[in-house]
């Protein structure tokens, strides 16, 4: 589509823009440094032909952030991956924390609502099964 | 393939991704599922941005939907403790083809509704009113600006908890439920439907993904080329949506609703009575 197409699809107020191009933002973002840092870490375990355990010890062994820093440094195909899972994943929760913040500058407080009511979910949910509710 | 036709139908592709990595990859259940699911978020994270960017994603509608999804989804991951699976299979399985029914005898009805611009001309219910619940995209196919007012958002909040339910209760279900909410019940184009679906898909996902990866039972090395894949899948897809009339999405829709009720139903019939039928991915 050509920015020319694109201009045709106005949102029905002014205000919405910022909206959306904030989403956009933070969307393209979010999918472009995932992308990119699990394609590195893909070319990088296929050049050394590195195999994993994939036991759920060996995963969680690598939940830290002194080894997720010495990883990134050392440019370690698993730490790349599990930080671009991680980008990929926090996306779309960003998402709606970028929305609250957009609506907020645009005024449009209804919405400010309706989106910290989807944010305020997203927390319980995670905070209900994290710990065990589930 | 998965990431492509969860673009061009507003879904998540999962239903497509467990069975190859499960067939063809002999990946066990649970990673299999975890990897579809993050992979279920990079297709909305490319597939959103794009139809965000077109201005085909309804946001307003995308968040107040939200609401009802996030809070089906909590209640169908605890509900899940206690009732019958294969029950509630066949409920949802009954619900799907009836949508399935629906989405195949409209089929050329959104065609019809954007020649006659009646989209924009529906009666707005006072809550799609309040939360102005309105917008307008340009359609590449019909090669003209559509505009449509939304209505019925007290029968589309009740579908997407439903669709937020799918999700929670039995992990699938849940784009292709919404959809059909916002294209059958509200007044929604199909491609504002497809659109807004894909984007709103992500925050489900992201919950669960955020939970299988704090219990450690993502694989990232299971991930990244899945990831990968469909993100390149859902960009290409987003690119062919707006350009297919949508008589001939609803086909293909209608197409995925009725296998996806099929593999319900052979769940069903496998949980309840050990009977398998053939199915792809269990």
């Amino acid at each position: 589509m050509t920015v020319a197409e694109h201009s045709k699809n106005k949102p029905t107020a002014s205000t919405e823009e910022n909206v959306y191009v904030d989403v956009y933002r933070v969307l393209l973002a979010g999918m472009l440094i995932s992308s990119a840092l699990f394609a590195i870490a893909l070319v990088r375990a296929l050049l050394h032909q590195e195999t994993y355990l994939l036991t759920l010890e060996w995963v969680r062994s690598h939940y830290h952030w002194a080894a997720t820093w010495q990883g990134l440094k050392e440019f370690d195909a698993f730490t790349l991956m599990m930080v671009a899972t991680a980008l990929l994943i926090l996306t779309p929760v960003l998402r709606v924390v970028i929305s609250i913040w957009a609506f907020w500058v645009d005024r449009d407080y209804k919405y400010v609502v309706v989106t910290s009511t989807v944010l305020a979910v997203i927390g319980l949910s995670v905070v209900l099964a994290h710990f065990g509710v589930k | 393939m998965a990431g492509f036709f969860g673009a061009l139908l507003g879904v998540g592709g999962g239903v497509f991704i467990v069975p190859v990595m499960v067939l063809m990859f002999h990946l066990p259940m649970r990673v299999a599922v975890a990897a579809s699911i993050v992979s279920v978020i990079a297709t909305s994270n490319a597939g959103g941005s794009s139809y965000v960017e077109q201005r085909i994603t309804n946001l307003k509608l995308g968040m107040f939907l939200e609401i009802a999804t996030t809070i089906g989804a909590l209640t169908g991951s605890v509900l899940a403790i206690y009732l019958q699976q294969w029950l509630m299979l066949i409920i949802f399985a009954a619900m799907l083809a009836y949508m399935s029914y629906a989405s195949f005898t409209t089929r050329n009805l959104d065609d019809q509704k954007i020649a006659a611009d009646e989209f924009a001309k529906a009666k707005q219910d006072w809550l799609s009113r309040y939360l102005e619940l309105r917008g307008s995209y340009h359609d590449l196919a019909a090669n003209r600006d559509v505009e449509y007012i939304v209505n019925g958002s007290a029968i589309g909040t009740a579908i997407s908890y439903l669709a937020g339910l799918a999700s929670g209760l039995l992990g699938v279900g849940g784009g292709v439920l919404k959809v059909s909410a916002m294209n059958r019940y509200m007044n929604v184009p199909m491609k504002v439907a497809v659109g807004t679906s894909k984007l709103m898909i992500g925050v489900t996902a992201a919950v669960s993904s955020i939970l299988f990866f704090l219990a450690g039972l993502i694989h990232f090395p299971v991930v990244a080329p899945v990831a990968l894949g469909t993100t390149i899948g859902a960009s290409i897809g987003t690119m062919v949506m707006n350009r297919l009339h949508s008589s001939v999405l609803k086909w293909i829709f209608t197409a995925l609703m009725a296998y996806l009720t099929y593999g319900m139903l052979a769940k069903a019939v496998a949980i309840r009575f050990g009977v398998h039928l053939p199915s792809l991915g269990e």
